[in-house]
């Protein structure tokens, strides 16, 4: 809540957050609010342009634009969201155990990962679904799994800053059992690094079932998704660009937004672990002093 | 006394190599006033020691000195001389003229100035090169002997080492070495011994006084601890909330103090008989810069305020023959000071 | 060791301790105590002085299981801790016996959890106690170190200096330890802070009967509030007995030469450090770093042929020990202050 609310203070973030709550809502909402069955072919009304009953057009089967772009937002949203789930359990868990199990377990995980890196998604993804079947879910989840490696890198990069801290190494000499100085210490400041990527990865799970979809691959026509209407209708780009230039549009501004939020994330600070006292300092009745040139001596590098 | 006193310059005979008249400055982007109508001297071949606790202003009027301060913080009044050329307003090709010709300066940390990828030579080489138009091998000589000048075992050696191999002490004295490459006329050592290890620190600051008597450098030490400007200076102002509260020779600042604060100072600072244990505490908190009270800034912690002293602002008066103090008491107090005859708490 | 001290009251001994680190294999590491043998008792404060590389710090930190001993035995209250590891050194951990105050306030204590949750901390992680009792016992800690219990809902970046220090002393204390271990106190403080902090150490030990370590490289407080000195050079023991006395009248060069350079507003010194500043012809083999000669030969002014062979620590009258070879005959060979660079 708090990296929240520090990232709302950054102009920036604001219309990404906008963009992405009403992408959200639609994702949710979207197939109840079409005004038509988004399958429902109108033969009397192929490659209209927006009219007063197709606020959007028609495509080249008579479908309305709107309806397809509306309900198709759940189905890329949601692949983008299961694929983005996969990779932060996979990533997360093993990324902070592996400062905690012992260093056999450390060396596996970390091989692991280093293969996992190697391999190009889109490529991976399509060669899942050859092997596992035609469905967007089995394509989503071997997509998160590549991505996993990202969340484990970054996950690991900060809670090892974080376990060289003096307040971790009090809390072992206080006798803390590993899961309390985790628990207590070392989460809730590993968050918001966390969510700096875990924004970046759904925009590239985005990008990706967007791609996929264009292909062809995972969805069976005629259900609408993003990348799908991009491939169907683009040959009739000239007749009615609504139908194809929209979707892309769409993804690009979801993607954009995305970036945009984990650039605010990470400029608000919320996600800067390494630095000490986190919380801005807020001096009141007995601070210490002002003058802008602190003279309180740090030599804490005095040390036998 | 093994740290050579100098024939003391007579103040009134030459002019003074520092002069700083009704120094004040505002940080905070000029809304709050952190240093207060300061003034002081610095003769040739005299050090000056200003001392104070953290918030007394002693950094703030060290960096203006040094055309140092940090954004947000500027000289709104006053002025200040050195060797004749006027500080305040000098633009920044002014300072570059001065920096290391007319003016040297030590601080805290010595790792952190120096470069890590280059030795040390070659770093003290450089300016000497840029500066003084030397060729290669005679920067190299004159760096080498510079180092021996500063007590550097092996100057040679030292000259091709890296900064991580040496410790803070050889660093220290490497840029001591820096600042008076150019022959200054002034040195400032801001709390230049604080990160030193004891041994060390005395070492140091044996050099600091060896190089003011052998080449009549005009001395400038600011710093916290007491007991290290005793050791070294041959004058003392104290700063307390922005002000000068008292100034004058050491000995006889220390022996019989005139001001409350300077004798509060005395009784926290190393005791040096090491048989007893004291350790007072002086109550109370510095005020913060821009809220200081409208009549004397020490009065709500000092021993010996009167209804007086709070009534309205406390100039700063002279106490003694060479010695000026900001209390309003001076002349009726006797404070307890270094002097045999003090009776301590 | 002196027949005076109490054998049996001591609640920390450290006997022959030596750390290494880089210990693999064949190869020896390099070593940072040497066979340091020391005591403390209960109310006792025992100060460890030290310049940078002394070991000091290494010391604490071994106390604790936080260093490679590669020789000798920690005893705390009974219990020897030196062979102690994983489960059994948690569980030792647990009982808070022993307490650890870091160096530097700011940053071992927690930014994101309050005052009263950082002070709590120790009894919370072990399970002790409801949590209105731990909230009471975290109380009365912080009120006993001169904090208000108003305190309690604070972060840390909002307190000064010295109050960080004290909410870590508190948080060190609200085990009811037996034994504190304090790396610098108040080494990251003010001059005015510095004081009441000491001061603060000085009252807990009277009222909580609790022996107290305080490694520090400024001679000054340690003199405050120290019963006995220990000094360290190079990972030696060199000297150790009570305070006044060592500063007064040290009996190894190396404290002679630490008392007679720490700065002091009297300017005396009844030996001043240039008298004990290493001549210029030292003998060839005290500039190699031997282990087995006196670490302290390179810098010594009265070094000799016997320095060759590491001195061996011996008692003197009144609980002193020294390793000096010329520990009873160095103060003749002072060169005279004159003559001294």
């Amino acid at each position: 809540m708090r990296t929240l609310r520090r990232t709302w203070q950054f102009r920036i973030a604001r219309p990404a957050l906008a963009v992405l709550a009403v992408v959200a809502l639609l994702a949710v909402f979207g197939g109840r609010l079409a005004p038509h069955d988004p399958l429902a072919q109108d033969p009397n009304h192929i490659l209209s342009g927006p009219s007063g009953s197709h606020l959007l057009g028609t495509d080249y089967l008579g479908r309305d634009v709107l309806s397809r772009l509306l309900a198709g937002t759940g189905l890329s949203v949601v692949g983008a969201l299961e694929a983005t789930g996969v990779a932060l359990v996979i990533g997360i868990i093993p990324g902070l155990a592996s400062l905690w199990l012992g260093r056999v377990f450390e060396w596996a995980a970390l091989r692991a990962v280093d293969a996992l890196m190697t391999l190009p998604f889109t490529l991976f993804a399509i060669a899942a679904i050859g092997v596992l079947g035609n469905g967007l879910n089995q394509a989503m989840i071997a997509l998160g799994v590549l991505l996993s490696p990202l969340f484990f890198r970054v996950t690991r990069a900060a809670a090892l800053g974080l376990r060289q801290s003096p307040y971790v190494e009090a809390a072992e000499l206080m006798g803390a059992s590993r899961s309390w100085v985790l628990r207590v210490h070392i989460w809730s400041k590993v968050l918001p690094t966390v969510a700096v990527t875990t924004a970046q990865v759904l925009a590239t799970s985005l990008l990706t079932v967007a791609s996929l979809t264009f292909l062809g691959l995972g969805v069976q026509p005629p259900a609408p998704t993003w990348g799908g209407m991009l491939a169907t209708d683009l040959g009739y780009l000239a007749q009615q660009p609504w139908a194809p230039v929209l979707p892309g549009v769409l993804v690009m501004i979801t993607a954009g937004a995305l970036h945009l939020l984990a650039d605010a994330l990470r400029d608000s600070g919320a996600a800067d672990v390494l630095r000490p006292g986190g919380a801005a300092p807020a001096p009141d009745e007995d601070p210490t002093p002002v003058p802008t040139v602190r003279e309180e001596k740090a030599d804490a590098h005095l040390a036998a | 006394m093994p740290t050579s006193q100098p024939e003391r310059p007579d103040p009134a005979a030459a002019a003074p190599v520092l002069a700083v008249e009704g120094l004040h400055i505002t940080v905070g982007g000029g809304r709050v006033e952190a240093v207060r109508d300061v003034s002081f001297s610095v003769h040739a071949g005299e050090s000056v020691g200003l001392v104070g606790e953290s918030g007394s202003g002693k950094t703030l009027t060290c960096r203006s000195v040094l055309g140092a301060l940090p954004p947000g913080c500027a000289v709104s009044a006053g002025r200040a001389t050195l060797s004749g050329t006027e500080l305040t307003g000098l633009d920044r090709r002014g300072w570059e003229r001065l920096r290391g010709v007319s003016l040297g300066a030590v601080f805290q940390d010595p790792a952190s100035y120096l470069n890590p990828s280059l030795t040390v030579g070659r770093q003290l080489a450089e300016p000497l090169r840029v500066r003084q138009g030397l060729s290669r091998a005679d920067a190299h000589r004159r760096a080498v002997e510079l180092f021996a000048a500063v007590g550097l075992h092996q100057p040679e050696q030292v000259y091709h080492r890296y900064p991580y191999e040496l410790s803070g002490g050889m660093l220290q004295r490497a840029l001591i070495a820096t600042a008076i490459a150019g022959d200054p006329d002034l040195l400032v050592a801001d709390e230049a011994t604080t990160a030193l290890d004891t041994v060390v620190q005395a070492e140091v600051l044996d050099l600091l006084g060896r190089l003011r008597s052998e080449r009549g450098l005009a001395l400038l030490l600011v710093s916290h601890d007491l007991a290290v400007v005793a050791e070294v200076c041959d004058r003392i102002v104290v700063l307390y909330a922005g002000e000068v509260v008292e100034d004058g020779p050491t000995e006889q600042v220390l022996a019989a103090p005139a001001h409350p604060y300077t004798e509060a100072l005395l009784r926290v600072a190393s005791i040096g008989d090491w048989s007893r244990r004291e350790l007072a505490v002086i109550p109370g908190r510095p005020p913060e810069a821009g809220q200081a009270p409208r009549g004397c800034r020490f009065a709500d912690r000092c021993a010996h305020a009167t209804k007086a002293c709070t009534e309205g602002p406390v100039e700063l008066r002279p106490s003694g023959p060479d010695r000026r103090s900001r209390c309003l008491r001076a002349a009726e107090l006797t404070l307890s000071g270094t002097a045999p005859q003090e009776v301590n708490a | 060791m002196s027949a005076e001290q109490d054998e049996g009251s001591a609640l920390l001994r450290i006997e022959e301790l030596s750390v290494a680190y880089g210990r693999r294999g064949g190869r020896p590491g390099r070593q940072v105590l040497d066979s340091v043998s020391l005591q403390a008792r209960a109310g006792e404060i025992l100060g460890v002085i030290g310049e940078t590389g002394s070991g000091k710090t290494t010391l604490a930190r071994a106390v604790v299981g936080l260093a490679p001993v590669s020789g000798g035995r920690i005893t705390v209250d009974g219990a020897q801790v030196t062979g102690l590891r994983g489960r059994g050194l948690r569980e030792f951990r647990r009982t808070g016996r022993v307490q650890y105050l870091f160096q530097d306030p700011l940053r071992s204590l927690d930014p994101d959890l309050t005052v009263g949750a950082l002070v709590a901390e120790p009894l919370a992680a072990t399970g002790a106690g409801s949590r209105e009792q731990r909230a009471d016992r975290a109380a009365e800690a912080l009120h006993r170190v001169g904090l208000d219990a108003g305190i309690a809902d604070r972060l840390p970046g909002q307190l000064s200096g010295g109050q960080r220090q004290r909410v870590a002393l508190a948080r060190a204390i609200v085990t009811r330890p037996r034994l504190l271990l304090a790396d610098e106190p108040v080494s990251a403080l003010d001059a005015s802070n510095r004081n009441h902090v000491l001061r603060l150490f000085d009252r807990l030990r009277d009222e909580l009967d609790v022996a107290v370590v305080v490694i520090s490289h400024d001679l000054s407080s340690l003199a405050g509030i120290a019963d006995r000195i220990a000094v360290l050079y190079r990972g030696r023991l060199v000297e150790q007995g009570p305070t006044a006395e060592v500063l007064t009248r040290p009996l190894h060069p190396y404290t002679a030469l630490l008392t007679a350079s720490a700065p002091s507003v009297r300017r005396e010194h009844s030996i001043h450090a240039g008298q004990l500043r290493p001549r210029a012809d030292l003998p060839g083999w005290a500039l190699e770093q031997h282990q087995q000669g006196c670490g302290f030969a390179a810098r010594c002014p009265f070094t000799s042929d016997a320095c060759q062979v590491a001195p061996p620590t011996v008692g003197s009258a009144g609980g002193r020990e020294a390793a000096c070879h010329h520990a009873s005959t160095w103060r003749e060979q002072l060169a005279a202050p004159a003559l001294a660079t």
